[in-house]
C-alpha cells in the first residue's frame, strides 16, 4: 500500500501535511511523533476511514484486506463483545460467523458474557477493538496506539496477533509513544512532527538519527 | 445492499430494545403534549374576560310583551361562555386598554324602555379591540345576541298577536303606552250583515256588503298572522342534537393529530440520535471503510424511523379503533388500517429523513437529540394552526412532514374517499423524504472527522 501526497485539513488547521508513505508486505512499520503529530490521521486514511483532503492512497495488487484498531475503541457500547463480533462478522461478509466470532473470542480472550462492551475494562475493550479489526483476517493491521490500556500479559498477546499477521505475508502499521515497544516489534520507523514526516527509515538508522534524540 | 442495511437496521432494533424506558418516553411524550395541546386549544381562553357596563341600570326583572325577564338569569347564561366583569364605564376603559378585559358589552341608557316599548330594535353596544381574542368575543357576543333575541322573539310573537287578537275580537287594550277601545272586526262584520239586512237602500246595503266582504277576507287573513309571524321571525330553525358515543379525544382530528405529533418525537429524535450515535461510538469511520457505504447508513436510519413509525403508530390507532369499538360508535377504522400503515411508514420515513438531515448537522448524539426537540416542537405546533387563519404558518408548515402526516392520517382514516388526499399527501412526503435525505447525504461526511 501506498500513501501519495496525502495531506489531511481540519478546517484551517492542518493535521496532516502532504505525506507519502510505503507499506511493505512482511513488514512493522511504526509511526512516532507526540501528540497532534497526525498519527492517528494518517492511519486513518490509509485504513479507508477518513478521506484525504488531497493526494491518494493507491492499494496492493491485489487488493489487500485491511484491519484498523482506531485509537478509541470503535464499536456499540450497548451491545456486548459477542453481539458486536457477530455484527461486525455479517458486515465483514465472513462465511462462517459463529466459527469466526468463537475463534476471535478465545484469541484474545474475551469473556463471553452479556456484559454491554461500555462496562468492559479497557484492556478488554482494546481487546475486542483488536478483536473487530482482525474478523476479516486482514493482511495489513492498522493499530493506533494499541497497547495503551494492556497489562503487559495483555501487550504480549497482542504482538502475538500482529506478528502472525505479520508472519502470513501481511504487514503491521502501529502508532506509538512507546519507545520500548518501538525497538522491540518495529522494522521501520516514520516520524511525524506537527503534521509533517520528518523521517522514515529502518530502526537501526533512525536510533542514529537527530529525530531520536528528539523522543529520547 | 440490503442485508447490510438490514444488519444494522436489527443492531438499532435490539439496541432500543435494550431501552424501554426510552421507547416508553419517546412514545408518551408525545401523546402528553398532543392531550395537551388538545386541552389548550379546546379550553385556553375559552372565557375571555369581558367588561359588562350597564348605563341603562337594567333592573333586576324586566317586563316585555306581558312577560317578566329575570336579567340575572340571562347574564348567568353569558356567563357560560365569556367571564363577564360588571364595571362602570370609567374602569372598563382603563382596563380594555391595559388589556386586562378584551372588549366591553355596555348597555347605553333607554336600552329598557326601548325594549318595553317593541317598536324599536333596541341596540347594544360591543366595543373590543382588534385581533387576538376580539374575533371569539365578538362572535359569542353574536351569540348572546341571537339567544337574546330568540327568548324576546316569543314574547314579541305574542304581543303581537295580543294586538291582533284585539283587532279581531275588539275591546279594551293598550298600545304605545296608550289605553284603547276597539271594536273589532268579528263585531264590526255583524254590524254590517245588521245594517245590509236594515236598510231600505239598496246602494248602502252593497256598500256594506262590500265592507263585510272585506271585513271576511280580514279575518281570514288575520287567522293565519300567528304562524306567518312565527315563520317571518324564524326562517329557517336550527335543531340542536346531541351525538354523546365519540367523545372529544375520539374524533377523527385528534387521532390524527396524536399519530402525527407521536410520529413527529418519536422519529425524528431517533433517527437524529441513532445516526449521530454512530460517530459518538466511534463507530462509523470503521463501517464506511468498506463495510458499509454513507448512502446506506443513511438508508438504515430513515428505514428504522419507518419502522417504528409503523409499529407504534399502528398500535395507537388499535387503541384507538378498540376505543370506538367499545364505545359502539359506527364506522370504525378497522378496514381501513392497512392504508394507515402505509401513511405512517411514509410518514415516519419523512420524519425520520428530517431527523437524520439535523442529526448530521448536530453530529453529537447529545446535541442532535437536543436540537431534535427543539426544532420539532415548533414544527408540530405550527401544523396545529389553521390553514386558512394564518397563511405564513402554513406555507412554512407545508414544507416539513407534520401537516402532511396529519392529513394523509385523517383522510386514511375517515374520508369516504380518501384516495385523492392520500395520494396528494404521498406525494408531498416522498418530496419532503427525498430532499432531506439528499440534505443528509450531502453533510453526512461532517461525522467522519
Amino acid at each position: 500500500m501506498a500513501a501519495d501526497g496525502v495531506a489531511r485539513r481540519f478546517g484551517s488547521q492542518v493535521a496532516l501535511a502532504p505525506t507519502s508513505i510505503q507499506v511493505r508486505a512482511g513488514e512493522t512499520l511504526a509511526l512516532i511523533g507526540p501528540n497532534g503529530a497526525g498519527k492517528s490521521t494518517l492511519l486513518a486514511i490509509l485504513a479507508g476511514a477518513l478521506a484525504p483532503s488531497s493526494g491518494r492512497v493507491t492499494a496492493a495488487e491485489p487488493p489487500r484486506r485491511i484491519g484498523w484498531v482506531p485509537q478509541r475503541a470503535g464499536l456499540y457500547g450497548r451491545l456486548s463483545a459477542r453481539e458486536n463480533l457477530v455484527l461486525f462478522a455479517k458486515l465483514e461478509g465472513v462465511a462462517e460467523v459463529p466459527v469466526a466470532v468463537e475463534g476471535l473470542l478465545r484469541l484474545v480472550a474475551l469473556p463471553d458474557d452479556r456484559k454491554p462492551a461500555s462496562e468492559l475494562s479497557g484492556g478488554n475493550l482494546q481487546r475486542l477493538n483488536l478483536a473487530i479489526a482482525l474478523l476479516g483476517a486482514p493482511d495489513l493491521l492498522l493499530l493506533d496506539e494499541p497497547t495503551a490500556a494492556l497489562d503487559p500479559t495483555q501487550r504480549h498477546a497482542l504482538w502475538a496477533v500482529a506478528s502472525d499477521v505479520r508472519e502470513r505475508g501481511g504487514a503491521v502499521v502501529f502508532a506509538t509513544q512507546n519507545l520500548e515497544e518501538l525497538e522491540r516489534v518495529a522494522d521501520r520507523v516514520a516520524v511525524l512532527l506537527g503534521g509533517k514526516l520528518v523521517f522514515d527509515g529502518p530502526i537501526a538508522e533512525y536510533k542514529r538519527s537527530p529525530e531520536a534524540d528528539v523522543f529520547a | 445492499m440490503i442485508s447490510r442495511i438490514g444488519v444494522l437496521l436489527g443492531k438499532d432494533v435490539r439496541i432500543l430494545r435494550r431501552s424501554p424506558f426510552l421507547l416508553a418516553s419517546l412514545v408518551l411524550y408525545p401523546l402528553a403534549i398532543a392531550l395537551l395541546v388538545g386541552l389548550v386549544a379546546r379550553f385556553a381562553n375559552d372565557r375571555p374576560r369581558v367588561a359588562f357596563v350597564d348605563l341603562d341600570g337594567l333592573p333586576e326583572v324586566l317586563s316585555v310583551g306581558g312577560e317578566d325577564f329575570n336579567v340575572d338569569k340571562v347574564l348567568r347564561q353569558v356567563r357560560a361562555e365569556v367571564d363577564l366583569i360588571p364595571l362602570s364605564q370609567e374602569e372598563a376603559d382603563h382596563r380594555l386598554a391595559n388589556g386586562e378585559v378584551v372588549a366591553q358589552i355596555i348597555v347605553p341608557r333607554g336600552f329598557a324602555s326601548r325594549l318595553r316599548g317593541m317598536v324599536q330594535s333596541p341596540t347594544l353596544i360591543l366595543r373590543a379591540t382588534r385581533g387576538g381574542l376580539s374575533g371569539r368575543v365578538e362572535r359569542q357576543t353574536e351569540a348572546l345576541v341571537f339567544n337574546l333575541n330568540r327568548l324576546l322573539q316569543k314574547s314579541y310573537i305574542e304581543a303581537n298577536l295580543e294586538y291582533v287578537d284585539l283587532i279581531r275580537k275588539g275591546g279594551e287594550g293598550s298600545f304605545l303606552g296608550n289605553d284603547v277601545s276597539i271594536v273589532g272586526l268579528e263585531r264590526a262584520g255583524e254590524i254590517l250583515a245588521e245594517i245590509e239586512r236594515d236598510t231600505d237602500d239598496p246602494e248602502i246595503a252593497a256598500k256594506a256588503k262590500d265592507l263585510r266582504d272585506f271585513v271576511r277576507e280580514a279575518l281570514l287573513a288575520l287567522d293565519q298572522s300567528g304562524s306567518s309571524l312565527r315563520a317571518v321571525a324564524n326562517p329557517i330553525e336550527l335543531r340542536f342534537e346531541d351525538e354523546e358515543r365519540r367523545g372529544f379525544l375520539l374524533t377523527a382530528q385528534v387521532q390524527a393529530y396524536a399519530l402525527a405529533l407521536t410520529l413527529a418525537f418519536l422519529c425524528i429524535l431517533i433517527a437524529a440520535a441513532g445516526i449521530a450515535a454512530e460517530r459518538d461510538e466511534n463507530v462509523i469511520g470503521r463501517l464506511t471503510r468498506g463495510l458499509v457505504r454513507l448512502g446506506e447508513l443513511i438508508a438504515e436510519k430513515i428505514g428504522l424511523a419507518a419502522l417504528l413509525g409503523l409499529v407504534f403508530g399502528l398500535c395507537l390507532a388499535l387503541v384507538f379503533s378498540a376505543a370506538l369499538a367499545l364505545g359502539g360508535v359506527s364506522g370504525q377504522p378497522w378496514s381501513r388500517l392497512p392504508l394507515l400503515a402505509v401513511g405512517l411508514v411514509l410518514g415516519g420515513a419523512a420524519f425520520g429523513a428530517f431527523g437524520v438531515f439535523l442529526g448530521v448537522l448536530a453530529r453529537e448524539a447529545r446535541t442532535a437529540s437536543l436540537v431534535a426537540l427543539l426544532v420539532a416542537l415548533p414544527i408540530v405546533l405550527l401544523g396545529f394552526l389553521p390553514e386558512a387563519s394564518v397563511a405564513p404558518a402554513a406555507w412554512v408548515s407545508n414544507a416539513f412532514p407534520f401537516a402532511h402526516s396529519v392529513r394523509l392520517f385523517e383522510s386514511s382514516l375517515y374520508d369516504l374517499s380518501p384516495w385523492g388526499t392520500v395520494a396528494r399527501e404521498a406525494v408531498w412526503l416522498v418530496g419532503l423524504l427525498a430532499v432531506f435525505a439528499a440534505g443528509a447525504r450531502l453533510g453526512v461526511r461532517r461525522l467522519l472527522t
